[in-house]
């Protein structure tokens, strides 16, 4: 598939990689349902030995057998949109909602000129939220050309040298998944030689 | 404790109770007040603008309940744009939560089309649903879209949508649009539809994530992006129809204005301590 990438491949080997992949969406919903029941059992388990805030995982059961048993019905059924719409979508909204009131205040207190790199993140901060809210260039409008900027140059050049390095860290972390170096994801923990 | 450090330890509080009215009362009372519109965003509309009358484009609704709110009104905004061309769209997304969403908006798109516009599902729009797989299922489908989609959102067989007739794999559209809301999945299109096939394409996400984007934008890879709440609001100015999120764009205004006053007040007063010794 990595070779498909860069160039072209005969038909059969393209065949072949489509039904591949189509195995990945098969694997990834089993994964959910897999996902679901590991779940299912970690919190039925802290019921019956009355872990700490057992009480919590009540309210799981609960709101699984709820909603999956609605949604089972249909995802277009009246009631599971009913809990959805007025549960599940209004809690996810208050969730992101709050981080703004948190993130000004943590900015208040946190976000200041110590030193020159901090004065540099502060200058950066600010231009770029002046060009961000609406109105901002309305009030100082050299922050929509030096705003671009940063945006265009500094920051596209730091996410390309981060995307660089992910991508380089997945693909060597892949070569010792294959050649066994890796074990982790199995659940395999290796003692390591201590370094004297 | 002097009058600057008790302004420093002002109570928490305050400032929420404080960012919680510059928030709500625009919302409550819209106010307009200018808005410069953004590059990235006229070149978003420009490239929505310029689809061919009739032609079949995709486009994967990727918002939740918590991105919905400053996303949402741009993805209706689109749906209105497209439809009002006669653009026939095919739905699809890569989470469970977010394919109630776009179905959401394309029954909200649908309620504020004009008279006469058709938009019947099968025939003008499909929505294909929740494909698990992440960038591996955008590939799968991109190569082969019957090869992990059987039945849309409505449980109808793909084979029997008449919209769905002739197409088959990516080289069907003549654009693809990705309302990645906060999934950070805009390169998934990128990777698997721009690059292999050269479809053209366009974004949108939350307002934190455009930095991340800007480089497929300066590599023309991405054609533009809308960019949060302020991205969906410049959709609606630009398509001449009001909606939410010019409303919600002007608390961001406020909203924002309060966080660079206290930032700016914040490093004022710690200044001063600083140069007395106090700091």
């Amino acid at each position: 598939m990595l070779i498909e990438f860069f160039f072209p491949m005969p038909k059969a080997v393209t065949d072949t990689n489509v039904t591949l992949r189509s195995f990945v969406t098969i694997v990834s919903a089993t994964a959910l349902i897999l996902g679901i029941i590991i779940l299912t059992i970690s919190h039925l388990r802290k019921i019956s030995r009355q872990e700490s805030e057992w009480y919590y995982s009540i309210i799981y059961i609960i709101a699984l057998v709820i909603t999956a048993g609605l949604g089972l019905t249909g995802v277009r059924n009246t009631n599971f949109l009913w809990i959805y719409n007025n549960m599940t979508a209004p809690i996810g909204v208050a969730l992101y909602s709050l981080t703004a009131f948190y993130i000004t205040s943590a900015a208040f207190r946190i976000f200041r000129a110590r030193n020159w790199s901090s004065a540099v993140l502060l200058v950066c901060g600010f231009i770029l939220l002046m060009m961000l809210i609406p109105i901002g260039a309305a009030i100082f409008p050299p922050v929509v050309p030096i705003g671009e900027w940063l945006r265009s140059y500094p920051s596209s050049a730091g996410f390309r040298g981060m995307i660089i390095g992910t991508s380089l860290g997945i693909m060597g972390l892949g070569v010792r998944v294959y050649t066994g170096r890796q074990k982790e994801h199995m659940g395999i923990r290796e003692e390591r030689a201590e370094v004297a | 404790m002097s009058l600057i450090k008790k302004l420093l330890d002002l109570d928490q509080r305050i400032i929420f109770l404080v960012l919680f009215v510059a928030l709500a009362f625009p919302i409550l009372n819209p106010v307009m007040l200018p808005m410069a519109i953004q590059d990235y965003s006229i070149q978003a509309f420009e490239f929505a603008d310029s689809i061919p009358d009739g032609s079949i484009v995709i486009i994967e609704g990727g918002n939740t309940a918590a991105t919905y709110p400053q996303c949402g009104p741009g993805l209706i905004a689109q749906i209105v744009h497209l439809l009002r061309k006669d653009v026939k769209l095919v739905f699809f997304s890569i989470g469970a939560e977010q394919q109630v969403w776009t179905q959401t908006a394309i029954d909200t798109a649908i309620s504020k089309l004009p008279a006469g516009v058709p938009a019947e599902n099968g025939v003008n729009w499909v929505n294909l649903g929740y494909i698990p797989g992440g960038e591996s299922a955008t590939a799968a489908l991109a190569n082969n879209i019957r090869s992990v989609v059987a039945k849309d959102y409505f449980g109808t067989p793909v084979d029997e949508i008449p919209l769905m007739k002739d197409v088959n794999d990516a080289t069907a559209f003549a654009a693809l649009f990705w309302w990645g809301g906060s999934e950070g999945s805009i390169p998934y299109g990128v990777r698997q539809f721009v690059g292999p096939f050269g479809i053209p394409m366009s974004g949108s996400c939350t307002t934190n994530e455009v930095p991340n984007y800007s480089p497929y934008i300066s590599a023309g890879q991405l054609q533009g992006l809308f960019g949060g709440v302020r991205g969906s609001a410049e959709y609606e100015y630009l398509l001449k129809l009001p909606g939410p999120a010019l409303g919600q764009a002007m608390a961001t205004n406020f909203g924002g204005l309060w966080w660079l006053i206290l930032v700016a007040v914040g490093n004022i007063l710690y200044f001063i301590l600083r140069t007395r010794g106090e700091a």
